[in-house]
C-alpha cells in the first residue's frame, strides 16, 4: 500500500469513527428525562435574590397557596397550607400546615420553617421583601432591629397565625409567588442559591447539579407528598443562540422550546407549518405600554398624551408583528387577571383626530420633539414594535426618536424619573391588581421611576390604600375607577397589548400546560411525557 | 526581564483604564443586580456592602492588592469567585483555541503549500478561492453552516454543548477557518516566492529532489513569516472565541465576558478583560522567542 493510499484510508477510518459515534449518541436517552433549554443562566437559585429565575424555586419548593390554571382560569389553591380563616378586620389569618410534610432530606416541615422562611427574606433583604414587610414588625426585621417577625405566632408544628399591618385581599395571592417559598429552617447554610447540595425544599423535584453558564440539572424528589411525575429527570441547558436551539429541537436534541427569543419568521415558516399539532400557547399576563413623563414641557399636556393614544395602531402591530399572536390591552389591569375590566374604552387608532387634538392644543408640525427610550435587554419585536410606534407618532405631526439603552443605563435612567418616556414590558407576578397597579402608581417613588412622574396625589393614594378593600366587589369597583381616571380620562399610561407565549413539544411530550402568567419558567409536574 | 517588566506595565494601565471606564460608564451595577424590584434604600446598602460608595482610587488599590494575590473578587451576577469562574471556563477556551489553531494550521498549511507548489494550477487557483471563503466568510456564518450540515442534517456531530471530544469539532473548524484562509495565502505567496530564488535553482542543480528542496530549504524560510502569525492567532483565538462559544454554548472566557458587560459584572470584566490582554501579551512573548530561534540572524542582532 503505497504512502497515499494509507493516509487516504487513516482518513476515512477516523471519518467513520466520527459518523459511528453521532450515529450512536442519540440510542441512550433516558426515559423519564425532559431536556429544555433557557438563553441565559440563572443567576442564584435562592429566591430570596432574584425576581426572575424561578424555575428551581417553583419546583424545588413549595409555598403555602398556588396559583394554578383550572378551566381556563388562574385561581389560588392551598398547596402547603390546608386550611385558613381571616379575621373580620382582614388583619388576621389563621393557617394550618398539611399534616406529614417532609423536606428532601427528610426534616419534618414545621411552621417555624415558614416563620423562618419570611424572615429570611427581610433578614437578606435583597430582593422581594414586599409582602413579608406587610407583615407587622416586617420593617423592624429588615432594619436589623430585631430577627423576628412580630407579626407572626406560631401555635404548633402546624399552626399559626400571620398578622398584616393593613388589609390585604390579595394576600393569599401574593403568598402564591414563587417569591413565598418555604425553606428548611434546620439545613439552612451559607452554601443556599450557589450550592445545588443545600436547596433543600418539600417540592416534586431536588438539584443535583449546576454548572455555571452550561446547564443545570433536577431529578425527582423521592419524598414528596405528590402524586409522582412521569418526568424523573430535567436538564436545563444553558443555548444563548436562537438558531442553535432551533436546530436542537428539531434535530432532537432538546423535548421542549420555548419560542419566546425565535423569530416569528421562523415560528410562522417552521414550527406553526411542520409541528402545528405540537404547538402550545399561553398568554403573557401582564403587557406592553408606554409611559409617559409628565414633568415633560409637552407631555404633561393630556391632550398631547391622549393624541399619542390615537397616533398607534396596535391591531397592526399584532398583525404584522406577531402574526396574530397577541391581544390588545385597554387598561391597567392585564387580560387574565382578577379585576380587569373587559369594558374599559381604550384608546382608539384615529391619526386624523391625533393630528387635530395637536392642532387644538396649539402645536406645529414637529414641535414636538420627545425620545422613546428602549431596554436593549427586551425582546427584539418590543424594540421593533416601539420603531414602528416612533413612525406612527412622526405620522401626525411628533418629532420623536427611539433610543436603545443598555440594560444598566436603562434602570439608572428611568430610577431618576428623567426619561421623556419608555416602551416596557411588565409581567404579573400573582393574580391581583395591586401587583401592577401598586408597582406603577401606588406611591411617589414608584410614580417617579415606572409611570414618570405621574402628579395626581389623590389617585397615588386612592391606588395605595385599595388593596386594603376587604369586599371583592368594592375592590373591584375601585381599581376600575382608578384605571378609568389614569387611562381615559388623564392618558397617562398607554397600554398596547399582551404577547402569547409560545412553546412546542418534541414527540416524547404528550402534554405541557405552561404556568399561569405565561412565565418562561414553568412546573415540571404540568409536563406529561409519553414514556 | 525587559519584556516582562513591559508586560506587567501594560497590563496594569489596562486594568487602570479599565478599572476608570466601567465607572464612567452610566448603570449601576447593583441597579442591575437587584433588578426591576428593588428600591433605593436597598441599592444603596448593597452599594456600600460591595464597596462602590468608596473613592475610586481607595477600590482601585483594593482591587490590585487582590489580584495580585489572584483574587480577582467574587461575582456579582453568580455569586462565585471570578478566578474560579475564569479557571473552569479557561480550560473549554484553551481546548477550543488549540483546536481551531490546529485545524488552521493543518488545513492552511497544506493548502498554501500545494498551491505554491503547483502555483497557477488548477490546484493553486482552488485552494486560493478556498482562502478566499476562509478568510470573507464571518465566523457566525461558518458556524451555522456547520450546524446545519454536520448537526442538524447529518447527525454526525453535537450542534451545541460540550459532552465530550466531539463537542469540539464544529466549533473548532469555525473558529479557525478564517484563521486557515490567512495562513494558506501566506504560506503560498512567501513559499512561492522563495521558490524562485537562487539558491533553490542552486540546490536542485545538486540534484536534491524537489521534495528536499521543498522541505529542507525553501519551507525554512517560509516557517519566519507563517510562524509569527500562528502565534498571533493563537492569542487572538484563546481571546476572541466570544461569537464561537455563544453560538456553540461553550462555557468559555468569550461568553463569560459577554455575561459580565450584560450585567454590569464589574469584578468578572474586569477578570476576564485582563485575562485576555495577558494572553495577547503572552502570544506576542511566544511569537518572538519562537522568531529568535527559527531565526539565527535576530539573536546575532541582539548581541551586537
Amino acid at each position: 500500500m503505497t504512502k497515499r493510499y494509507r493516509l487516504l484510508s487513516f482518513a476515512a477510518l477516523v471519518l467513520a469513527a466520527v459518523m459511528l459515534c453521532g450515529c450512536f449518541a442519540g440510542a441512550d436517552e433516558e426515559k423519564g428525562l425532559l431536556r429544555t433549554a433557557i438563553k441565559y443562566d440563572i443567576t442564584t437559585m435562592d429566591v430570596a435574590k432574584t425576581t426572575d429565575d424561578y424555575m428551581i424555586p417553583m419546583n424545588v419548593f413549595d409555598r403555602l397557596f398556588e396559583t394554578r390554571v383550572q378551566d381556563g382560569n388562574a385561581v389560588v389553591v392551598p398547596s402547603l397550607c390546608t386550611e385558613y380563616k381571616v379575621s373580620e378586620d382582614g388583619l388576621t389569618y389563621e393557617f394550618t400546615l398539611m399534616d406529614g410534610v417532609v423536606f428532601s432530606n427528610g426534616n419534618a416541615l414545621t411552621a417555624s420553617d415558614v416563620q423562618y422562611s419570611f424572615e429570611r427574606l427581610l433578614i437578606l433583604a435583597n430582593q422581594n421583601t414586599d409582602i413579608p414587610l406587610e407583615v407587622v414588625g416586617g420593617q423592624d426585621v429588615m432594619d436589623k432591629k430585631t430577627e423576628t417577625l412580630e407579626g407572626f405566632k406560631v401555635a404548633d408544628d402546624t399552626h399559626f397565625t400571620i398578622t398584616l399591618s393593613a388589609p390585604n385581599a390579595g394576600f393569599l395571592a401574593e403568598l402564591s409567588s414563587p417569591a413565598m417559598s418555604i425553606v428548611d429552617k434546620e439545613s439552612m447554610t451559607d452554601g443556599f442559591g450557589t450550592d445545588p447540595a443545600a436547596m433543600i425544599g418539600t417540592g416534586p423535584y431536588i438539584v443535583t447539579e449546576r454548572v455555571a453558564n452550561d446547564h443545570y440539572t433536577m431529578v425527582y424528589n423521592e419524598k414528596y407528598r405528590g402524586p409522582e411525575p412521569t418526568v424523573k429527570k430535567i436538564i436545563v441547558k444553558v443555548i444563548e443562540d436562537a438558531n442553535t436551539q432551533n436546530l436542537m429541537f428539531q434535530n432532537g436534541e432538546l423535548d421542549m422550546i420555548d419560542l419566546k427569543n425565535q423569530d416569528s419568521a421562523i415560528i410562522q415558516s417552521v414550527y406553526k407549518t411542520q409541528y402545528a399539532d405540537r404547538m402550545v400557547s399561553a398568554p403573557n399576563v401582564g403587557m406592553i405600554f408606554i409611559a409617559l413623563n409628565e414633568n415633560n414641557e409637552f407631555l404633561k399636556d393630556v391632550n398631547v398624551r391622549k393624541a399619542i393614544g390615537a397616533a398607534i395602531d396596535v391591531d397592526t402591530i399584532i398583525t404584522a408583528l406577531y402574526n396574530g399572536d397577541a391581544i390588545r390591552e385597554n387598561g391597567i389591569i392585564p387580560t387574565g387577571v382578577w379585576g380587569h375590566n373587559d369594558n374599559l374604552q381604550g384608546f382608539t387608532y384615529d391619526p386624523e383626530a391625533a393630528k387635530k387634538l395637536l392642532a387644538d392644543a396649539g402645536y406645529t408640525d414637529g414641535q414636538i420633539s420627545f425620545e422613546i427610550a428602549v431596554d436593549n435587554a427586551l425582546p427584539s419585536t418590543v424594540k421593533t414594535a416601539a420603531e414602528y410606534i416612533s413612525q406612527s407618532l412622526n405620522k401626525v405631526g411628533f418629532n420623536t426618536t427611539v433610543k436603545n439603552y443598555d440594560h444598566a443605563a436603562y434602570l439608572d435612567v428611568r430610577r431618576s424619573g428623567a426619561m421623556d418616556s419608555f416602551v416596557a414590558s411588565w409581567g404579573m407576578d400573582y393574580n391581583d391588581p395591586a401587583n401592577i397597579m401598586v408597582t406603577f402608581f401606588g406611591s411617589e417613588a414608584n410614580v417617579k421611576a415606572r409611570s414618570l412622574n405621574y402628579p395626581d396625589t389623590a389617585i397615588i393614594a386612592r391606588v395605595a390604600a385599595a388593596p386594603a378593600i376587604v369586599d371583592d366587589e368594592a375592590r373591584k369597583a375601585e381599581y376600575q375607577a382608578l384605571e378609568q381616571k389614569i387611562i381615559s380620562e388623564d392618558a397617562a399610561w398607554i397600554p398596547l397589548y399582551a404577547s402569547m407565549h409560545l412553546w412546542c413539544r418534541g414527540p416524547r411530550v404528550a402534554s405541557f400546560t405552561p404556568q399561569w402568567a405565561g412565565f418562561t419558567d414553568f412546573y415540571v409536574t404540568d409536563v406529561v411525557l409519553n414514556d | 526581564m525587559k519584556r516582562l517588566l513591559q508586560a506587567v506595565l501594560v497590563l496594569l494601565l489596562v486594568s487602570l483604564a479599565l478599572f476608570v471606564m466601567l465607572r464612567i460608564v452610566p448603570g449601576n451595577p447593583v441597579a442591575v443586580l437587584m433588578g426591576e424590584h428593588a428600591n433605593e434604600a436597598t441599592i444603596e446598602r448593597l452599594t456600600a456592602e460591595l464597596g462602590l460608595d468608596q473613592p475610586i482610587h481607595v477600590q482601585f488599590f483594593r482591587y490590585l492588592g487582590g489580584a495580585i494575590r489572584g483574587d480577582f473578587g467574587t461575582s456579582y451576577s453568580l455569586g462565585k469567585p471570578v478566578s474560579q469562574l475564569m479557571g473552569a471556563a479557561f480550560v473549554n477556551t484553551l481546548l477550543l483555541a488549540l483546536a481551531a489553531a490546529l485545524f488552521a494550521w493543518i488545513v492552511g498549511g497544506l493548502c498554501g503549500l500545494l498551491a505554491a507548489i503547483r502555483k497557477n494550477s488548477i490546484p493553486d487557483r482552488l485552494f486560493m478561492g478556498f482562502s478566499l471563503l476562509g478568510i470573507s466568510m464571518p465566523v457566525f456564518m461558518v458556524a451555522m453552516i456547520l450546524q446545519y450540515v454536520f448537526g442538524y442534517w447529518l447527525h454526525w456531530l453535537p450542534i451545541s454543548g460540550v459532552s465530550d471530544w466531539r463537542s469540539f469539532i464544529l466549533p473548532a473548524i469555525a473558529l479557525g477557518w478564517n484563521s486557515a484562509g490567512s495562513i494558506a495565502r501566506l504560506v503560498r505567496s512567501t513559499l512561492a516566492d522563495t521558490l524562485e530564488d537562487d539558491y533553490i535553482d542552486t540546490a536542485r542543480a545538486k540534484g536534491l529532489s524537489e521534495t528536499a528542496v521543498i522541505w529542507r530549504h525553501a519551507l525554512r524560510n517560509t516557517m519566519l513569516p507563517t510562524v509569527t502569525m500562528m502565534a498571533l492567532q493563537l492569542s487572538g483565538l484563546l481571546s476572541g472565541a466570544v461569537i464561537t462559544e455563544t453560538i456553540f454554548s461553550i462555557n468559555g472566557i468569550g461568553r463569560l465576558a459577554v455575561q459580565a458587560i450584560n450585567g454590569r459584572d464589574i469584578p468578572l470584566l474586569q477578570g476576564t478583560v485582563l485575562f485576555a490582554t495577558a494572553l495577547v501579551i503572552f502570544g506576542n512573548l511566544i511569537a518572538d522567542l519562537l522568531y529568535k530561534v527559527l531565526d539565527p540572524r535576530t539573536r546575532r542582532e541582539v548581541k551586537e
